[in-house]
């Protein structure tokens, strides 16, 4: 027997009222697009809720591009923290976008440093948005050979890989 | 795609009943002119734009379906 609070998960932050509220701000978005998907909880990060749209307009139309995806998911978490205080944050996925990017950067980031290694010098990627950043830091960071920083403001910021000294 | 763009904007301003969205047609365009409280403008511009342009790419993104080019007026 242990006197856990059954109500509280104890690897997330949030209590489970508050994800109710983000995934109904989410199936309200829906409601209005047409109400021809569906949102489910499909991954938890700490304080973040992975919800994933499918249906058909999650795949011709919000999962289309990370700029519309990451657009829709600004204004649905703008929207959840007008109704609700807390650090539950909405990590919006659509017609699988996320995970299939999640994939094609790390591999990115590990031929990139790869090439850093053979060359010995210092490549810089492309602008990305900080969740996205952090997915190449994160997957570079165990490498003992190459070491990864941020440098550039706003929409310029981006990863540089380098040779570690 | 009005009625997308109408839940967005008043799930995010404190005064949801004050909010107005008149659609205007042009003969290749939409134009919505979205009207809201004045004590909720910061609401639906946000710092440096970010939560208006996010609204522009949503309603834009909305209407590829219909193959119609739309434009979001945040009036003051």
């Amino acid at each position: 027997m242990t006197d856990l609070d059954p109500n509280e998960d104890v690897n997330s932050p949030n209590t489970a009222e508050e994800e109710q509220i983000a995934l109904q701000v989410v199936l309200d978005f829906c409601a209005a697009a047409g109400g021809t998907m569906e949102a489910e909880l499909t991954d938890k990060q700490g304080s973040h809720l992975m919800i994933s749209l499918t249906g058909v307009d999650a795949d011709e139309t919000w999962g289309k591009t990370g700029q519309i995806l990451d657009a829709l998911q600004l204004l649905l978490n703008h929207i959840l923290a007008h109704r609700i205080r807390g650090d539950v944050r909405i990590m919006l996925d659509a017609g699988n976008y996320r995970s299939r990017r999640i994939e094609s950067l790390r591999a990115h980031a590990r031929e990139l440093a790869a090439e850093v290694k053979s060359r010995n010098m210092e490549c810089e990627l492309e602008p990305l948005p900080s969740h996205e950043r952090r997915i190449i830091h994160s997957e570079l960071a165990d490498d003992p050979d190459v070491e990864t920083y941020s440098e550039g403001s706003d929409r310029d910021r981006h990863v540089v890989i380098a040779p570690r000294k | 795609m009005e009625n997308l763009l109408e839940f967005l904007v008043k799930a995010l301003v404190d005064e949801p009943d004050q909010v107005n969205i008149t659609e205007v047609q042009q003969e290749q365009s939409t134009t919505y002119e979205v009207r809201v409280a004045p004590g909720d403008l910061g609401k639906v511009i946000g710092k440096q734009g970010r939560i208006a342009n996010a609204l522009r790419t949503v309603t834009k993104a909305a209407a590829m379906k219909h193959k119609r080019k739309v434009y979001v007026e945040i009036i003051a």
